[in-house]
């Protein structure tokens, strides 16, 4: 009864927009319960947003033998959207086993969106695991994966440099104004002309901190309706250079043929301003602003190629990271190969039994230290004590797993159960680890890292969790 | 008495540590080991002082105020101290690439300089001692300060002007108008802690020696060094001086002050600037 994993989707790269809206599982309620019913699955996630649509599915491979399992999801997603399935067929990948882990964690740590590095798909990603948990498509395997696939991708953003620097154009400026303000707080900026990207441009340096926005306009209504939007002051067109004194960053995108801030102008500003440093940022084509202004001392001035220069270097430098981000999920994959392997009945089994072993020789050889001198009659008891009452402890949860497993084809729910109960895999578990779905999931034990009493007296102790009811204290007077 | 003579090894080891650590910690962007590498720095400074302390109450202190030792112990840790205190005010950590260093050199040449004395003068004590050499240490150390500022800012602006794109080691450093501020703050301070230096040295000289002008080449690097100061002052709070200018100015002052002091005291016969033994 081996499990198989698959992944289905397209992005953004393998097909068009018309293709992606056509198959946008976005607004189709219960997608992963129609599926579960259609195919002979056992668990589903389904992902879709504007760039990408991904379907996680896991299944038994006896349960299934024979079914082209891929093709069966293909043929119900393209039902479920009303679509020709061939169109379908040549526009989606498939990942099968480890390929489909290695594809979900890249997903999740954005080294294969459209920009790399922006992180919207990781809470994308989160929103569509809760769904699957609330619908109950999300078990075992796909609540690990995610799980890993969420602790790679806070891995991959703070053990590389991927989404350190700005790749938008806007995001840019803003962090150019940083670095040459410092704290963008107090500041004021301008915004001559009015544009899309300039717009954005502005609405950034606000979020940035930017006291006061001035908008001009050669049309001065338009400058009115701007500010009222943006929460700025309206300034005369013609009163524009005269108002420059009081502010620090510029950005313009007139559709003026000609410059409309030239450097003679400017120079006289900054005298009036004390040299108090200036950021001047050109969108338009052509340009508006002088470039001579750049020779200016304390003058900076960015074009629009500038800066798509500097977002193509910072770009560049991600792809750079994204190599190291690579190594990070490859090992990671491993890792959850790994974990699935010891899914399985008999290792698991070895794993407890090794466990309790190993509990019962440590606290044998700390008890024999305490008595001293013992003969090896008292020895030979002591030991055959211990690995008895391991062993019988753990005699009725191992009879229960193989019993479930002979009834069931497969105990992975009682197995991974078994396996975060007694900690066989050496886990750590955040304290927030599992906020987000606290009140949906009762399945999750949260308190794996949690001390408990038996581990953390010196005394004589039993080797298993003490009944409520005992009195430590009156044991350890014995 | 043991503590003395380990003393100097442990400052040293902790500015040497302190240096090593902040540079890898900037290399590798790793904040965790910065602050390492200042608390390092910190404790050194607290054994610094406490060295100066020793040098100041012990027996022999009369001697030791006009040791070549305690004078470049005085100005290792007054640039520290400014260091410190830019860090405090401006939440400025980079500085530390240049205040470490330099604080490890200077205490390196203070002991190195074991048994050389300064011919002193008798009259050079007390008040004098403190309004001649400290006014002119904190001086110097702030324009150290001024210097490393100035150079950190050139290279950042070069890099933005150019539009020749910032690397990481760039993205890290602080912003323009922060080593701006320090410009500004040193032009502020320092100097009029260098002209009551020299004005302090110069009523000296005129109470001991009824002279004021004795033509010492120290004297006259001097001149020319507070000459520049305050046209820097000036270009800097009247007409408003901001950014490369005064980053330039700064830097050209510190190198004079750094050329009078080691290059006329160790190369130059002087009459009674120097530090020869």
């Amino acid at each position: 009864m081996d499990t198989m994993i698959f992944l289905v989707g397209l992005n953004h790269r393998c097909a068009g927009v018309d293709v992606r809206e056509k198959f946008a599982l976005t607004s189709v309620a219960d997608f992963e319960k129609s599926l579960l019913a259609a195919c002979p699955l056992r668990e589903v996630m389904a992902l879709s947003t504007c760039n990408r649509v991904e379907i996680l599915v896991v299944a038994d491979s006896d349960r299934c033998a024979g079914i082209d399992l891929a093709e069966a999801v293909l043929r119900h997603w393209a039902e479920i959207c009303a679509g020709p399935l061939d169109v379908l067929r040549e526009h989606t990948y498939r990942h099968a086993g480890l390929d489909a882990v290695t594809h979900l964690f890249c997903v999740a740590a954005s080294l294969d969106s459209m920009v790399m590095g922006e992180p919207q798909i990781l809470g994308q990603l989160k929103t569509s695991y809760r769904k699957a948990v609330e619908t109950g498509t999300a078990r075992v395997i796909i609540n690990r994966l995610l799980h890993k696939s969420f602790s790679v991708a806070k891995r991959v953003r703070t053990e590389t440099a991927i989404a350190s620097s700005a790749v938008s154009i806007s995001y840019a400026a803003v962090e150019l104004a940083k670095k040459i303000f410092g704290e963008l707080a107090g500041k004021t900026a301008m915004l001559v002309g009015a544009g899309e990207m300039a717009e954005l441009a502005a609405t950034h340096l606000l979020a940035s901190g930017i006291e006061k926005l001035y908008i001009t306009n050669r049309t001065y209504s338009r400058a009115q309706e701007l500010a009222k939007t943006m929460h700025g002051e309206a300034v005369f067109f013609e009163g524009m250079v005269e108002k420059l004194r009081d502010v620090d960053i510029v950005i313009s995108s007139t559709g003026s043929p000609t410059a409309i801030i030239r450097a003679k102008d400017i120079r006289e500003v900054l005298k009036k301003r004390r040299n108090r440093a200036m950021f001047f940022i050109d969108i338009a084509v052509p340009r508006d602003i002088d470039p001579d202004v750049n020779a200016l001392d304390n003058v900076y001035l960015y074009d629009i190629d500038d800066l798509k220069e500097v977002v193509e270097e910072n770009m560049s430098a991600r792809q750079g990271e994204a190599v190291k981000a690579r190594a990070i999920v490859d090992v990671e994959t491993q890792a959850f190969a790994t974990w699935l392997k010891s899914l399985a009945l008999q290792p698991t089994i070895t794993d407890l039994l090794g466990r309790a072993e190993d509990v019962a020789s440590r606290e044998l050889a700390k008890t024999l230290k305490r008595l001293g001198d013992v003969d090896d009659e008292t020895r030979l008891a002591l030991e055959v004590l211990v690995t008895s009452v391991s062993r019988k402890l753990l005699h009725e949860p191992i009879c229960f797993l193989k019993r479930r497993t002979r009834e069931e084809g497969t105990a992975e729910r009682f197995i991974d159960m078994t396996r975060r109960i007694f900690n066989l895999d050496a886990d750590t578990v955040n304290e927030d680890a599992h906020l987000d779905r606290r009140t949906v999931d009762d399945e999750a034990i949260d308190d794996e890292t949690q001390d408990c009493e038996c581990c953390r007296s010196d005394g004589p102790e039993p080797l298993a969790p003490k009944n409520k009811e005992d009195q430590p204290e009156q044991e350890d007077q014995k | 008495m043991i503590l003395p003579e380990l003393l100097p090894i442990l400052v040293i080891a902790l500015y040497f540590l302190g240096t090593v650590l902040f540079v890898v910690g900037s290399a590798l962007r790793h904040e965790v080991l910065k602050n390492a590498a200042l608390a390092l720095a910190a404790l050194g400074f607290a054994l610094h002082s406490l060295d100066l302390l020793h040098l100041l109450v012990g027996a022999e202190a009369a001697q030791n105020l006009i040791a070549g030792r305690f004078l470049f112990c005085l100005l290792g840790w007054g640039i520290l101290f400014i260091f410190l205190m830019l860090w405090w005010r401006l939440k400025l950590k980079f500085l530390a690439v240049v205040a470490m260093p330099l604080a490890l050199m200077l205490y390196l040449a203070a002991n190195a300089t074991v048994g050389i004395n300064t011919k002193l003068p008798p009259m050079l004590s007390g008040l004098f001692f403190f309004l001649h050499i400290g006014t002119l240490f904190a001086s110097m150390a702030l324009l150290a300060m001024a210097f490393g500022a100035g150079l950190a800012f050139m290279h950042l602006e070069k890099r933005i002007k150019t539009k020749a794109g910032l690397k990481q080691f760039q993205k890290d450093m602080p912003s323009l108008d922060t080593f701006d501020r320090v410009n500004h703050f040193v032009s502020l301070c320092g100097f009029p802690l260098y002209t009551l230096g020299l004005a302090s040295g110069y009523v000296w000289a005129w109470l001991s020696a009824r002279r004021v002008f004795s033509l010492d080449p120290k004297e006259i690097m001097a001149l020319i060094v507070l000459g520049l100061y305050a046209y820097l002052f000036h270009q800097r709070l009247v007409m408003g001086w901001r950014g490369r200018k005064p980053a330039v100015m700064a830097i050209c002052v510190f190198l004079l002050t750094v050329l009078s002091m080691l290059g006329i005291n160790f190369l130059v016969p002087t009459t009674f600037h120097g530090f020869k033994p």
